[in-house]
C-alpha cells in the first residue's frame, strides 16, 4: 500500500511537471469527447435480501420491506392457464381471471369492491394468460391491510356473478370483431398461427363459437380446480412491516385448504419446420407488415445466451444490422428489427419483424432473407460481439433499480423451475460467449431455408410478385360468426 | 442524509397530514433539487435520489409541430430524428469531406426541387439527370458515415431506455445510463446540440414517411385523430398531425432543417432534468463546462395564434375497414389556467376506473362499449386544447347510442351537484396516483420536465394535489356549463367502410 502510495507520488510529479512543460494551456477541466472520458467504477449495488417463507397450506410468500414511499405493491402468481382450457371453450380462462375481480365476493358485491378500493385510490386486479395466473395489488400503506383483505378474498371467494360474466363475454366479443382493425394485430396473430398451428394452445383464436359454449358452471369449475393456497406465490414489497403483515396474512389465507391439483404438462410443441409463403390481402392500407421467422427455444438452452446475443447484433437496437441496412442506409422502415423470444417451459420463437410502403415489400425481404442466411454462415465481427456485449453488462445495474422487478423475477424463476442465480449466471453467460458459439448456435438454430414468410398488405401494389419466393398461401381472415341460438346460460344479444 | 429527506418529504407532501404542512414540505423537498442556469440561458435541475447507481437524463427543447410554418409540417419530428446522426466528431471518417459532399447533395435537392415547382412546365429530362446525381451525391455523402455511431456510443455503455418523442408543444431526448457514466451524457449531448451534422437526411425522410404509414394510414383510429384535429382547429396549428403530410415531408430539406435548429434549439429554450445518483456540485461544474458551449441566442417567437371560439357544433366521419368509434371534443383553455385541476377532476368523476360515470353506464350497464372515457390535454398542452370524450361501440351497438349516453352524462354534470362521494374519492386517488408514478427517475424526470417548461415551475407537479383538494362541486357543475356546450362541441365518427367483406356478428 504504502509503497504504491510512494511511486504514484512520484508519478504524479512527474506527469504534472511533463503536463506544465507540454500543455500549458490545458486545464484540468476540459470538455472530453466520449473515446477519452474515463470513468470511476460503478459502485456496488445493495441487493436485498428477500424474505421468503411458506405457509402451512402451501403459499410461498415473499417479503421486500421498503420504506421509502408510504406504498405497498403485490403480485401473485397462480398455476393455471389458459393453456388448459378445453379446446372448444376458448376464451374460458380470461373470463375467469377478469370476473375474479369484477363478479364480486360470497360478502362483498361488486360495486362494494369497486368503492372500498378507489375510494382511497388502490387497485386490485386479476388475469389468466398463457402458463399462469396473475394478481397484482396497489395500496397506500395506511389502506394496506384493508387492501389486502380485500385482494385475499377476490382470490378465495369469488362468486362469479352472471351479469359480469356477460360483461366479460361482450368485451371478449368485442376484441373478436375488431382483431382486423390494426394491421400489425393481424400480422403478429397469424404468424403465431403459422409457427404453432391454428389449434396450437400457444396460438388459437378466442371465436364467437367457443365464447357461446362457456358457462358459469365452467367458470366456477375452472377457478375450484385451479385456485388452491399451494398453487399461489404471493409477492409483497413496500412500506410495511413483515412480521405484523405476516400474522395478517397467515389469519387471511392460513384457513384456505391445501389440495393437491393436477397439473397436466405444458401442451407439446410440434417443432417440424418447412418453408411457406403466406399472403393477408389489407387492401386500404400502403404499407406491409411482414412477418418472417419459425419456431425457437427456451430459456433453459445453453444456447440461450449466444441466441440472445445473436438476435442483438442481426436486429436489436439501433447498432444491429438490420436497423442499420434497412433502416438508416436504405430508408426502407421505420420499424424492423429481430427476436429470440425464448419461453420458460415451451419453443418459443425466432422473428423479424419489418413495415415497409408497399413498392418495396419485396426489396426489404430479399435484404431480411440475405441477412437471416449470412448470421448462420460467416461469424459475427469483434466488435459487434463486444458491442453487444458490453450494452447488456453495462447496463445490468438497470436490474435492480425497482424493487418490483426485483420480487416478482425471483418469483417467476421458482415458479417455473430456473435457479434463483438465474440472473449472475446470466450475466456470466453472456460474458463468455464467443463469435464461434454464435455461429454455432445460429446454424443450429437459425433455419434460413425453412421459413415462414408473412406478408400483410396489399399484393397489387408490391415491388414483385410474393410467388417469386415460393407458393403462396393466402390467408383468409374473416371472421366467423357467431352459432345460431348458441347455447349457455349466458346468452348475448 | 438526503434519500431520506427526498422521500419523507415528498411523502409528507403527498398525504397532506394538514394543508398547511403541504407548503412547509414542498420547502423541504425542494433542499434534493438544485437549480442551476447557465450563462447562455440553458437550464438545469438536478434532483438527487442515491439509493441506486443510476442516473436519468431527460431535456426538453421548447419545439414542437405547433411551431413549424405552412409547408414545413412534420419539420420538429424530422430533426428529433436528424439528432441521432452524429456531429462533427461523431459518426464520419472525415468531417471536411463529408461536409463537401453534403453540400453537392443539398444543391441538387435544391434544384430538384426549383425544377419540380414548375409543375406542368417542368423538364423531365432535366429532371431525370438531377435526380441521378443526386443519388451519386448521396452515396458520395454516405461513404464518410459511420451508421448510427452516436446510438451505438450510448448503447454500448449501457443506457437504457434511449430514445426520443415529439408532440404538439415539446421535443425530448432522453436516455438512463449507469452513475459512473455521468459525464458521458454531459459530453454526447452537449455535442448534439453544438456541432449537430445532419447526416443522410434524404434517406430519415424516407424512414419518417415509413412511420406516417404506420402511425396514420395503417392505423383507422390515426387517421380519424388526424381529421378530427383538422376539424376542430380552424386557426390554431393543433390542426396538424406532428407526423406532417407526405408532400411537405417530401420537400423538406437539410438547409431548411438546419435552419429550424439555429431557431429553436437555443440554449435559453432547453431545460434539462437529471434524476438520480449525482452529486450536485459535480453535475454543476459539467453543465459550466460542456452546456456553456452553446452559443447564446434569442428565445424564439412565441405562437400568437388562437383559436377562435366555436360557432357551432362540427361533424366528421372517417370510413374504414374498422369497427365504430366516437370522439367528442370540446375546446378549453391551456395548462396554465386556474381551471386546470377542475378538468382533472371531471376526468376522474366521468372515466377513472370502474366507479367512474361513463364505464357504470355504458361499459357495465347499458354495454354499448367497451370502453369510455374522458380527458383534457388533446392534442397538447401549452395552448388551449380540448377535453376529448371517446367511445369504443361493443358489436352490435353504433356510435350515436354511445355519443347519446355520454351527452347524457354531460348533461347531468349541468344539472345536478357531483355527489360529495365523488369529490372525496377523486381527491384520495389524485394522491394516490402521483405516489404510484414516483418510482423511477426517468418518470420523473420526464414528469417534472414538462411541469418545468409549461407551468413555469416544476413545483406545480406537486401543487396540482393542492388544486384538486379545492375543487367544489359547483366548481364541476360551472365549467361543465362552461365549457361543454353543443356550440363548442367537435363530434368524430369512425365508420366501417362498407366496401369491407361481411364480419358476421
Amino acid at each position: 500500500m504504502r509503497r504504491h502510495a510512494r511511486q504514484n507520488h512520484r508519478l504524479t510529479s512527474l506527469l504534472l511537471a511533463t503536463g506544465i512543460l507540454l500543455c500549458w494551456s490545458t486545464t484540468a477541466d476540459a470538455q472530453k469527447p466520449y473515446d477519452e472520458l474515463t470513468y470511476p467504477a460503478l459502485r456496488d449495488v445493495q441487493v436485498p435480501d428477500i424474505d421468503r417463507t411458506e405457509l402451512p397450506n402451501g403459499m410461498v410468500l415473499y417479503f421486500l420491506e421498503d420504506h421509502t414511499l408510504p406504498k405497498v405493491r403485490g403480485f401473485a402468481l397462480i398455476r393455471t392457464g389458459d393453456l388448459w382450457e378445453p379446446s372448444d371453450k376458448v376464451g374460458l380462462a380470461g373470463i375467469v381471471g377478469q370476473v375474479m375481480r369484477t363478479g364480486g365476493t360470497t360478502t362483498r358485491s361488486a360495486d362494494e369492491i369497486n368503492e372500498l378500493l378507489e375510494n382511497v385510490g388502490a387497485s386490485v386486479e386479476t388475469s389468466i394468460g398463457g402458463s399462469s395466473g396473475s394478481a397484482s395489488l396497489f395500496a397506500l400503506k395506511e389502506n394496506f391491510p384493508m387492501v389486502l383483505e380485500v385482494f385475499a378474498d377476490i382470490l378465495q371467494n369469488p362468486v362469479f356473478a352472471p351479469d359480469k360474466i356477460q360483461l366479460a363475454k361482450v368485451m371478449m366479443q368485442s376484441g373478436i370483431a375488431r382483431r382486423n382493425d390494426g394491421v400489425a394485430g393481424i400480422a403478429n396473430r397469424e404468424f403465431q398461427q403459422l409457427l404453432y398451428g391454428s389449434e396450437s394452445p400457444f396460438a388459437r383464436n378466442v371465436e364467437h363459437a367457443t365464447i357461446a359454449n362457456i358457462t358459469r358452471e365452467d367458470v366456477v369449475q375452472f377457478h375450484a380446480r385451479y385456485f388452491h393456497p399451494n398453487q399461489i406465490a404471493l409477492g409483497l414489497w413496500g412500506d410495511f412491516e413483515s412480521d405484523a403483515v405476516r400474522s395478517q396474512v397467515e389469519r387471511i389465507f392460513g384457513s384456505w385448504e391445501h389440495k393437491n391439483v393436477d397439473i397436466p404438462p405444458v401442451p407439446k410443441v410440434d417443432t417440424a419446420v418447412e418453408t411457406s409463403v403466406n399472403y393477408v390481402s389489407k387492401d386500404d392500407i400502403n404499407q406491409t407488415n411482414l412477418r418472417i421467422g419459425h419456431l425457437g427455444g427456451r430459456r433453459d438452452d445453453p444456447d440461450y445466451f449466444a441466441m440472445s446475443l445473436m438476435a442483438k447484433i442481426l436486429g436489436g437496437g439501433f447498432s444491429s444490422r438490420l436497423f442499420k441496412l434497412i433502416r438508416s442506409e436504405q430508408g426502407l422502415a421505420y420499424r424492423v428489427g429481430a427476436f429470440w423470444n425464448a419461453a420458460w417451459d415451451h419453443p418459443g420463437t425466432f422473428s423479424v419483424v419489418c413495415n415497409t410502403k408497399s413498392e418495396t415489400t419485396m426489396q426489404a425481404t430479399t435484404e431480411i432473407l440475405k441477412e437471416v442466411r449470412r448470421i448462420t454462415e460467416e461469424p459475427v465481427t469483434k466488435d459487434e460481439l463486444r458491442l453487444a456485449k458490453d450494452g447488456i453488462l453495462n447496463s445490468f445495474v438497470f436490474n435492480f433499480d425497482s424493487k418490483g422487478e426485483i420480487v416478482s423475477r425471483l418469483m417467476i424463476y421458482e415458479y417455473y423451475g430456473y435457479p434463483a442465480d438465474y440472473l449472475e449466471k446470466y450475466r456470466s453467460n453472456v460474458e463468455n460467449v464467443t463469435a464461434d458459439d454464435i455461429l454455432l448456435a445460429a446454424k443450429k438454430h437459425i433455419k434460413p431455408d425453412d421459413l415462414t414468410i408473412l406478408a400483410v398488405g396489399r399484393a397489387q401494389d408490391f415491388d414483385k410478385p410474393l410467388d417469386t419466393l415460393g407458393d403462396v398461401n393466402t390467408i383468409d381472415i374473416s371472421i366467423p360468426p357467431p352459432p345460431q341460438g348458441a347455447k349457455g346460460e349466458v346468452s348475448v344479444r | 442524509m438526503k434519500t431520506r429527506t427526498f422521500f419523507a418529504t415528498l411523502s409528507m407532501l403527498l398525504l397532506g397530514i394538514a394543508s398547511r404542512s403541504v407548503a412547509q414540505s414542498l420547502d423541504e423537498f425542494e433542499k434534493t433539487v438544485t437549480e442551476h442556469t447557465l450563462e447562455n440561458g440553458m437550464r438545469f435541475f438536478i434532483v438527487e435520489r442515491r439509493e441506486i447507481p443510476v442516473v436519468s437524463f431527460h431535456l426538453y427543447a421548447n419545439v414542437g409541430s405547433v411551431d413549424e410554418e405552412n409547408g414545413m409540417s412534420g419539420m420538429a419530428h424530422m430533426f428529433e430524428h436528424m439528432a441521432f446522426k452524429g456531429t462533427k466528431d461523431i459518426g464520419t471518417t472525415d468531417y471536411d469531406a463529408e461536409r463537401s459532399a453534403l453540400n453537392k447533395v443539398d444543391e441538387l435537392v435544391a434544384a430538384i426541387q426549383e425544377e419540380r415547382l414548375k409543375g406542368d412546365g417542368a423538364d423531365t429530362e432535366r429532371l431525370k439527370e438531377l435526380e441521378s446525381e443526386f443519388k451519386e451525391a448521396q452515396r458520395v455523402a454516405n461513404d464518410f458515415v459511420i451508421n448510427n455511431k452516436f446510438s451505438e456510443i450510448v448503447e454500448e455503455n449501457g443506457a437504457v431506455g434511449l430514445n426520443a418523442t415529439t408532440s404538439m408543444d415539446a421535443t425530448r431526448y432522453f436516455y438512463s445510463l449507469p452513475s459512473n457514466k455521468l459525464e458521458l451524457w454531459f459530453s454526447l449531448e452537449s455535442d448534439r446540440f453544438l456541432n449537430p451534422v445532419l447526416r443522410e437526411f434524404y434517406k430519415e425522410r424516407d424512414v419518417v414517411i415509413e412511420e406516417r404509414r404506420m402511425r396514420v394510414e395503417s392505423q383507422p383510429v390515426g387517421n380519424l385523430l388526424e381529421d378530427f384535429l383538422s376539424v376542430a382547429y380552424k386557426a390554431h396549428p393543433y390542426s396538424r398531425n406532428t407526423i406532417g403530410w407526405y408532400s411537405d415531408l417530401d420537400n423538406l430539406t437539410r438547409p431548411a432543417a438546419r435552419e429550424f435548429f439555429r431557431r429553436f434549439y437555443t440554449p435559453s429554450n432547453l431545460t434539462a432534468f437529471i434524476v438520480g445518483d449525482v452529486n450536485p456540485q459535480e453535475v454543476i461544474r459539467f453543465t459550466e463546462l460542456y452546456f456553456g458551449r452553446l452559443p447564446e441566442g434569442p428565445l424564439p417567437q412565441g405562437l400568437w395564434t388562437r383559436e377562435p371560439p366555436q360557432e357551432g357544433e362540427r361533424r366528421t366521419t372517417v370510413y374504414a375497414q374498422s369497427q365504430p368509434l366516437v370522439l367528442m371534443g370540446y375546446h378549453k383553455p391551456d395548462v396554465t389556467h386556474r381551471d386546470d385541476a377542475v378538468f382533472d377532476a371531471v376526468q376522474d368523476i366521468l372515466s377513472g376506473g370502474r366507479t367512474s360515470r361513463l364505464y357504470r353506464n355504458l361499459v357495465e350497464d347499458k354495454k354499448i362499449a367497451v370502453a369510455a372515457g374522458g380527458f383534457p390535454g388533446f392534442p397538447g398542452n401549452k395552448y388551449a386544447n380540448l377535453f376529448v370524450f371517446f367511445a369504443f361501440p361493443t358489436p352490435g351497438h353504433t356510435n350515436e347510442e354511445s355519443e347519446k349516453a355520454m351527452l347524457a352524462e354531460i348533461e347531468r354534470l349541468k344539472t345536478e351537484l357531483v355527489t360529495e362521494d365523488e369529490i372525496e374519492r377523486l381527491k384520495h386517488r389524485a394522491r394516490a396516483r402521483l405516489l404510484a408514478k414516483l418510482d423511477s427517475n426517468s418518470g420523473l424526470a420526464s414528469q417534472l420536465a414538462a411541469y418545468q417548461v409549461l407551468t413555469g415551475d416544476w413545483r406545480n407537479r406537486f401543487g396540482t394535489l393542492e388544486d384538486i383538494d379545492n375543487v367544489t362541486r359547483e366548481d364541476i357543475q360551472r365549467i361543465a356549463k362552461t365549457y361543454f356546450t353543443e356550440r363548442n362541441r367537435t363530434v368524430g365518427y369512425l365508420l366501417t367502410d362498407r366496401a369491407e367483406p361481411p364480419t358476421g356478428r
